[in-house]
């Protein structure tokens, strides 16, 4: 099964899965008409800056077993077992709060949404696209990234991808293939961590 | 393998679950006082206020019992256990043979020992009927009486706030929640019902109940006479072990368990407000009954009562309450004594209602309270439970843009 997975190392902060996440979760599914809608449509995958300042999409992990599924006084929380989806029921949900005190990734927001009835401030967290998933597309954050830093795949093609690209840096002489092009996000993140120990506000 | 588990409020419903799905043969039975199916105690104060209906209270489907087989002998109290013949005996003189037993029979509330509790219309408020009986009381009700500050007298207040009427709360610390919050916390909680119209009384207790048939006002003990249609008792509870043979199984204020939630005899466990385990802030045994520690550890009894050995780390006592227009989000130990030797750091930002303090003990965070901006919350109740030692920069916890992220050191 096919899932979002998460590489940190390539995030450089652009937000714009925020933005794609927005409108795929809006009511017109359009950006241009979705910043004029009321509830204004929120992402659910945040953009937080670490101890350097380099970025870092912060999404629900979809955990099992889910600690604020455990912690949901109404039973709103419950797992779809085809796409590994934790999904919270806007009906049921009675913003609590507690899943807010379970979370330990801190991934879950408090706010009215298109999908909730009117008027009703509901917990809202990623929900792997599952409409999008269902039409056959995929998660609209990781359509959107530029860099690589969300892909939609096989957990386990990932980490063999993972595990070569390490290999062929430090195989002498195995392939004349030319090295990964991910040097880039090394350097950029070392300048922010480099700026951020010398306390310079300037790059 | 009979499986019998006392109690089917959370920690026993849990602990049924667990068992069935590691063990499909095993014979469960349930026993329990309550006739209500399995509900969600801690939304009955939404009942009150108005903002949930009874009929959302059930955690668990109608055909919960039926459908993972087990025997529900509702309605029935135990009336004693006799551990040397492995045998449960009830109210209706049943005796129930068993393998593995779970105390799960959760907590009562503290009775208030003064003259005319017997009048109608003085309520505790622990069970669905509890509410029921204040919401029809409610119809002739001006005046309500709320004993106590704690987390049900809060609740109660904030309840009856919202249904119009006028409230008084009787406290006995200078703020209310003073078993979550620190004072400045509560401080902003109290301004905030009190904005909100309702009436505090520091210090003052009732003395008596007086009225005909339904209580009518109440006496103080500064002398002066309240008003009252509706009182409410929230004196905390306490764990629910009156049937338990305690030269057998041991107790201090709850029933003693080990790290399998085993109690000294063997092959009885208890799980929920009736246990008592170490505690990971307090580094301390201690009792928290609270319902996600009973999620906790029904689970964990159930996994070990169905023979995988599963070993609980411990509780951690933590609350999350909306209150109008503040969210206050609390964990661990939030006002340590001196003589804890505990490091406090405070952020604040009154124009933006924000506040936040955390505690350390050494490189551990061990308590916090969260009012307003809680999302992150979890991030910090987690690392209170994983006892992880912050090594460097403690302050950026404290910053509002704090996030997991910045924990990946």
């Amino acid at each position: 099964m096919k899932e979002v997975i998460v590489h940190p190392e390539r995030c450089v902060g652009c937000m714009q899965c925020m933005a794609a996440c927005a409108t795929a979760h809006s009511r017109s599914g359009n950006l241009l008409s979705a910043i004029c809608e009321i509830p204004i449509p929120k992402s659910r995958v945040h953009v937080a800056p670490g101890l350097y300042d380099e970025g870092f999409p912060n999404r629900c992990r979809h955990c099992d077993p889910a600690p604020c599924e455990l912690a949901c006084l109404p039973g709103a929380i419950s797992r779809d077992r085809r796409t590994a989806t934790v999904l919270i029921d806007p009906d049921r949900c009675i913003n609590c709060a507690s899943c807010a005190m379970a979370c330990p990734f801190g991934v879950i927001r408090y706010h009215e949404t298109c999908a909730a009835p009117a008027g009703k401030t509901v917990a809202v967290k990623c929900d792997n696209c599952v409409q999008r998933q269902a039409q056959g597309k995929i998660p609209a954050c990781v359509e959107i990234c530029k860099t690589g830093a969300l892909t939609f795949e096989e957990k386990s093609e990932a980490l063999r991808r993972r595990t070569k690209e390490m290999a062929m840096r430090v195989s002498i002489g195995a392939d004349q293939r030319e090295i990964p092009g991910a040097e880039g996000f090394v350097l950029l993140n070392a300048l922010k961590r480099s700026r951020k120990e010398v306390g310079a506000s300037e790059l | 393998m009979r499986h019998v588990i006392i109690g089917n409020g959370v920690a026993g419903v849990h602990a049924a679950e667990t068992i069935r799905h590691l063990d499909p043969q095993a014979s469960i039975t349930i026993i329990a006082g309550e006739i209500f199916p399995p509900y969600c105690r801690p939304m009955i104060s939404l009942v009150l206020e108005g903002s949930v209906q009874p009929k959302q209270l059930p955690i668990r489907a109608p055909d919960f019992y039926s459908r993972l087989d087990i025997e529900p002998m509702t309605g029935t109290r135990v009336s004693e256990i006799d551990v040397d013949n492995r045998e449960v005996r009830t109210s209706r003189n049943d005796r129930v043979a068993y393998d593995r037993l779970l105390i799960a029979s959760g907590a009562e509330p503290r009775p208030l020992n003064v003259p005319g509790t017997e009048l109608r219309n003085i309520f505790f408020m622990r069970s669905e009927g509890h509410v029921n009986g204040m919401i029809e009381a409610l119809e002739n009700a001006r005046h309500v009486l709320i004993l106590g500050g704690g987390l049900v007298g809060f609740k109660a207040a904030y309840g009856f706030l919202h249904r119009g009427v006028e409230v008084t709360m009787l406290i006995k610390s200078a703020y209310p929640l003073s078993m979550q919050v620190d004072p400045e916390a509560g401080g902003m909680v109290l301004d905030e019902l009190v904005r909100h119209g309702l009436h505090v009384r520091v210090g003052v207790e009732v003395t008596a109940f007086e009225g005909i048939a339904s209580v009518e006002r109440a006496l103080l003990s500064d002398g002066s006479t309240l008003p009252c249609d509706i009182a409410v008792i929230g004196k905390g509870v306490f764990p629910a072990t009156s049937f338990i043979p305690t030269d057998r199984i041991h107790k201090d204020l709850g029933l003693l368990v080990n790290e399998h939630l085993e109690t000294d005899v063997p092959d009885v466990f208890a799980a929920g407000d009736v246990a008592e385990y170490f505690d990971v802030a307090r580094d301390r045994r201690w009792v928290n009954a609270i319902w996600p520690v009973a999620v906790e550890q029904g689970r964990i009894a159930g996994f070990n009562m169905a023979g995988r050995p599963v070993t609980y780390l411990g509780s951690l006592g933590r609350n999350v309450i909306r209150v109008f227009d503040l969210d206050v989000l609390s964990a661990g130990v939030v006002e340590p004594p001196e003589e804890d030797g505990c490091e406090v750091m405070v952020h604040r930002d009154l124009n933006r209602r924000f506040y936040r303090k955390l505690v350390f003990r050494q490189d551990r965070l061990v308590g916090m309270v969260l009012v307003n901006r809680i999302e992150q919350g979890g991030v910090l109740v987690s690392l209170i439970q994983q006892q992880r030692p912050i090594l460097k920069d403690k302050e950026r916890l404290l910053n509002p843009r704090f996030n997991v992220a910045q924990l990946t050191l």
